[in-house]
């Protein structure tokens, strides 16, 4: 794999950026200096998708390293098909993150155990051996404030402090259409570890009229996303409604992928396409991009496809 | 007062207080969304599962967790959700979602279906599609889905959708707009009716870096093209979001051959699609994908009936 580096200095390096930009002192250009990989796992098991598209980025241990703590973040928003991620993704990743040796695997939440239940994934972290950690959206206690470095919308995030007793950050979001900006991806689902009172503020009071509101919304989204940095995103585009989104119920699309990699905004990018979509025209994509968290021209980042 | 006078007094009185309670959708103002939920007596097999969960207001907001704000947009007051069940394990969940007006649960309708569903006679418009359906009646939009695609489980969308349809006794108005389209060559299905910012920018995506302002709206295809008509309201505002048309047709970037001629602009998109808006009154008119003969016909036609 054409870019990839020694797994001592990966971990190194990898390890290092994380921490830093989790806890919001991170240098994310340093992030984008080298080509950015996407990795694609296509096929009707989406187990084996998933497993394909770790694969093609060099295996989990290249992101768990042994004895790690793993936070697991997936977008259990609604039961609707096509609105959650597949519980068949969230077993493989589980699954990986056991074998590569991590010792703590916590799936964060701040939805009810209903969602949680209705979706089918209580099961799967039941049946995997780890650990389902639900969290009180409104109690300000659980969430620590970070200061956002270049926050041009957002000086302030509040974060899960749970989030911040782990080594290493699986983030698996569906993507989805979404209402507001048109798109769902790797960086609104960090939304799911924000303060809810906080993420309200990401619509300006007067977001009914106000046209400038959606660019408000994006730029925050955007500006969290310089406080957390996953190690890894994971995220599931099997099947995936293109109206009525988030929530749904919608019009399905099934494209029968699983896309990876660290470079949210390629893989946001690339997922974007799935839903017929220009990167540049969903404007969180294009700040990101502008504002140094990752490549959102394809043309510049390298894909790479697994048939499974 | 005689006996025959008490009783008549009692019974006006009766009668005056039953009137108060119940609204014309057969719902008693004292109770819950919950009395138009179908009961398992009625659904062939499906039975409740679980309690109904109600959401007022800004509450949608704990259900729809990022997507409660299209149906705050529109005007929403409340909703219901009921989950239904078969012995077999077939589930469906329904959603009653009661809006301001029956303009915005038409709209809310319109939003939530695609016109590539199957219509169906339910409330005052239907469509089934894949695993779920919607249908509106009143002021209120009902939505049902099926967690699979089995023939079992859309019979019973059609059961439960059914009855609910009967719990709901009243019917509403759509908004006034629509009656503008005009009728030759419109895909129904296709109509989008909307009240505000998000409403437009899913309407009309390229109105979102601009600044063109609608009190409402709609969208609808005939053929291969779609027409979007804007109530700006006049004066100021009309000429507020013309100019901002203008100004993104003119951006460069995503439009080229800007044209402005007899009242009317006209541009191309980096895909050669043209476009064409125009103002009458209040009123912005703009089509896209229409030869410009179509399109200049169907402006004429719209700006005889405004």
């Amino acid at each position: 794999m054409a870019g990839r580096i020694g797994r001592r200095e990966f971990l190194k390096r990898g390890a290092a950026l994380g921490a830093a930009a989790v806890l919001g002192k991170g240098n994310l250009n340093e992030l984008a200096r080298e080509k950015s990989v996407v990795a694609v796992g296509v096929g009707g098991d989406p187990e084996k998708a998933a497993l394909g598209a770790v694969k093609l980025l060099g295996g989990i241990s290249n992101f768990v390293p042994k004895r790690s703590k793993v936070a697991v973040l997936v977008n259990v928003q609604s039961r609707h098909p096509g609105t959650f991620t597949r519980p068949e993704i969230l077993r493989t990743a589980l699954r990986l993150c056991q074998r590569a040796g991590a010792t703590v695997i916590d799936c964060l939440s701040l939805q009810p155990m209903k969602q949680w239940q209705d979706t089918g994934l209580a099961k799967v972290v039941e049946e995997e051996g780890a650990k389902l950690k639900l969290f009180d959206p409104k109690d300000e206690s659980l969430f620590r404030a970070v200061h956002v470095p270049d926050g041009r919308s957002l000086p302030e995030a509040k974060i899960l402090n749970e989030l911040f007793s782990h080594d290493v950050f699986i983030n698996m979001p569906i993507t989805k259409d979404h209402a507001g900006n048109k798109f769902t991806g790797t960086m609104k689902n960090l939304m799911g570890l924000n303060f809810s009172a906080t993420n309200r503020t990401f619509h300006k009071p007067n977001w009914k009229t106000d046209p400038n509101d959606i660019a408000h919304l994006e730029q925050c989204i955007v500006d969290l996303n310089k406080t957390i940095k996953p190690t890894l995103n994971i995220v599931d585009a099997t099947e995936f409604i293109s109206t009525n989104g988030p929530f749904g119920p919608g019009e399905l699309l099934k494209p029968g992928k699983v896309v990876a990699g660290t470079d949210r905004v390629a893989v946001d990018a690339y997922c974007a396409s799935l839903l017929g979509l220009k990167a540049g025209d969903i404007i969180q994509i294009a700040r990101a991009s502008e504002q140094g968290l990752g490549e959102m021209d394809l043309l510049k980042v390298r894909i790479r496809e697994m048939r499974v | 007062m005689s006996k025959r006078m008490s009783w008549a007094w009692s019974f006006a009185v009766m009668m005056a207080i039953a009137g108060a309670a119940f609204s014309p959708s057969g719902l008693s103002q004292e109770s819950g969304l919950s009395g138009l939920l179908p009961k398992s007596a009625a659904l062939a097999g499906w039975t409740p599962d679980g309690s109904p969960q109600e959401f007022k207001g800004d509450d949608l907001f704990v259900y729809i967790d990022g997507g409660a704000e299209i149906y705050l947009e529109y005007g929403f007051s409340r909703a219901v959700v009921q989950d239904y069940r078969t012995a077999g394990g077939r589930a469906v969940s329904l959603e009653v979602f009661e809006m301001a007006d029956p303009a915005a649960a038409y709209g809310m309708y319109t939003f939530k279906t695609t016109g590539k569903g199957k219509p169906i006679e339910l409330g005052q418009g239907g469509q089934l599609e894949d695993y779920y359906l919607n249908f509106w009646k009143d002021r209120y939009l009902i939505t049902i889905t099926g967690f699979d695609e089995d023939p079992e489980t859309v019979a019973g969308l059609l059961t439960v959708a059914r009855e609910a349809d009967l719990a709901v006794r009243g019917e509403g108005r759509r908004p006034t707009i629509i009656d503008i389209l005009p009728a030759e060559g419109l895909d129904s299905g296709s109509v989008l009716y909307f009240r505000g910012r998000l409403g437009l920018n899913n309407a009309f995506p390229m109105a979102a870096p601009g600044n063109l302002q609608a009190r409402e709206g709609v969208r609808a295809r005939y053929g291969q093209g779609q027409l979007v008509v804007l109530d700006c309201g006049e004066g100021e505002p009309v000429r507020e979001s013309f100019d901002s048309l203008k100004a993104i047709f003119q951006g460069g970037g995503r439009f080229q051959d800007f044209i402005e001629a007899e009242g009317a602009i006209s541009a191309a998109d980096e895909k050669g699609t043209p476009y064409r808006a125009s103002v009458v009154k209040g009123w912005v008119l703009i089509t896209t994908g229409f030869e410009p003969k179509t399109s200049k016909n169907l402006l004429d036609s719209l700006r005889r009936k405004l």
